[in-house]
């Protein structure tokens, strides 16, 4: 069977850095960032890229729908 | 029809306003209470009501800038968070003085200084203590959820020309962040200078016609007793407001041995502390706030007869606690619990909180 691997794009202005989304990653992925976005908050991002299994559970929960994830297989 | 929407508080609270049939907004932006202004930019309400939208050039500006609107009779808003109301309260004190109806939005963030730009309660003394000179008061409402950030709305409009008074809604980063369903009443019109006077009495300054005496909207008086007199009036004017305006929820408290204090959000995470403590076989009720002045001091004395213990939940170092050990006068047990400067209670912190302070302690 072909491995799925996944990738995340956040909207880094509209994320609030609400923090929502970070225990629902089972393969704890995503982080919020030291850099701020244009409001001040901590905007999510990737910190382990390789380990996305493209679950979206991510994009599921997020309340102001800022994340996109793409699969792919290899 | 009613409108149902998924939005977050802010924006919602911007649509309100236009539906209120609110005349003119005066803001500047600050986190986290930047997307009033920037829906209230993108829906133009110019061309929908009429509405005028302005972002000043600071926050001084745009209290002052309501100053002017009210004293034309017309539905004025503002809104800014922590820092930002710091500087209007120069405003909302020549507002109470004058006595001018106004809207007032704080979407509170930690402090003290610039703080934070996470959600906070601790502007409680500033919003229900006065925070700017004189002896005035502020209608303060406290919204718990997004639908309530557009139901208040129209009350603080309504409550600010019944009284002649500026209004506070006091809601605070989660509110104001947070995405909930809501519900939206249907557009009200904007009321004519004709329309305003024939409501709301002949105090307006829309010029001055040949049979009319001149209206004088000040908040100077340099006859001491004149201005106490005006005193006296302002006064009386709260004494109603604590008489007919007091709003408050009460949640199981009827077979309660322990009350949770709380308003706005952190009587939202109070209620999960009351599922997870009546679990466990706690018999807990919450008394939300939803006016933090008038404060509803007697319906918390009469409540502290039949308890055990209060606990007053909200994200400050303790402000409201004071209020309610007044009220309550010592007849049973009452302690603060709360995270601030930005952080979040949980439930179970609060359940815990419960234990230790009030039912172990």
């Amino acid at each position: 069977m072909a491995k799925v691997r996944g990738a995340i794009v956040v909207d880094t202005e509209k994320c609030k850095g609400c923090s929502v989304c970070i225990p629902t990653c089972p393969t704890d992925v995503i982080k919020l960032a030291k850099d701020v976005n244009r409001k001040g908050y901590h905007f999510l991002y990737m910190e382990n890229p390789d380990d996305c299994i493209a679950c979206t559970n991510c994009a599921i929960v997020c309340p102001d729908g800022v994340i996109s994830v793409y699969r792919v297989k290899v | 029809m009613a409108d149902i929407k998924l939005m977050k508080g802010n924006e919602a609270l911007a649509e309100a306003a236009i539906r209120a049939g609110c005349d003119a907004y005066f803001g500047y932006p600050i986190t986290p209470q930047s997307e009033v202004i920037e829906y209230l930019m993108m829906e133009r309400p110019e061309d929908r009501t009429g509405m005028i939208v302005l972002q000043a050039e600071s926050e001084i500006a745009a209290i002052h800038m309501v100053y002017g609107a009210a004293g034309a009779g017309k539905k004025a808003m503002t809104s800014s968070s922590s820092p930002g109301i710091s500087l209007k309260e120069e405003g909302i004190s020549y507002l109470a003085g004058s006595e001018l109806p106004a809207v007032i939005v704080n979407v509170v963030r930690g402090g003290p200084g610039l703080g934070t730009i996470q959600p906070s309660q601790a502007d409680y003394f500033q919003s229900t203590k006065g925070g700017g000179h004189g002896d005035y008061r502020l209608y303060v409402l406290a919204p718990a959820s997004v639908q309530e950030m557009v139901d208040f709305v129209d009350i603080a409009f309504e409550v600010a020309f019944k009284y002649r008074n500026p209004v506070m809604i006091l809601a605070d980063g989660i509110i104001g962040q947070m995405m909930e369903k809501v519900v939206f009443p249907e557009q009200k019109p904007r009321l004519t200078d004709e329309e305003i006077e024939e409501k709301y009495g002949d105090w307006v300054t829309n010029g001055k016609r040949n049979n009319k005496e001149r209206n004088i909207i000040t908040s100077l008086d340099l006859d001491p007793y004149k201005q106490e007199a005006h005193n006296h009036k302002l006064q009386e004017k709260y004494r109603l407001m604590q008489e007919d305006e007091l709003m408050y929820e009460m949640i199981d408290c009827e077979d309660a041995d322990y009350i949770l204090v709380a308003y706005g959000s952190s009587a939202r995470i109070s209620q999960k502390a009351m599922q997870l403590a009546r679990e466990k076989g706690y018999k807990v009720g919450i008394f939300r706030l939803i006016t933090l002045f008038p404060f509803p001091s007697k319906e918390l004395n009469e409540l502290a007869g039949k308890v055990k213990g209060f606990l007053a939940v909200e994200m400050s170092a303790g402000q409201m606690i004071e209020d309610l050990k007044l009220a309550i006068e010592g007849k049973a047990k009452a302690e603060h619990y709360g995270r601030y400067g930005g952080v979040v209670h949980s439930p179970e912190e609060v359940l815990e909180a419960l234990e230790n302070q009030i039912i172990k302690g």
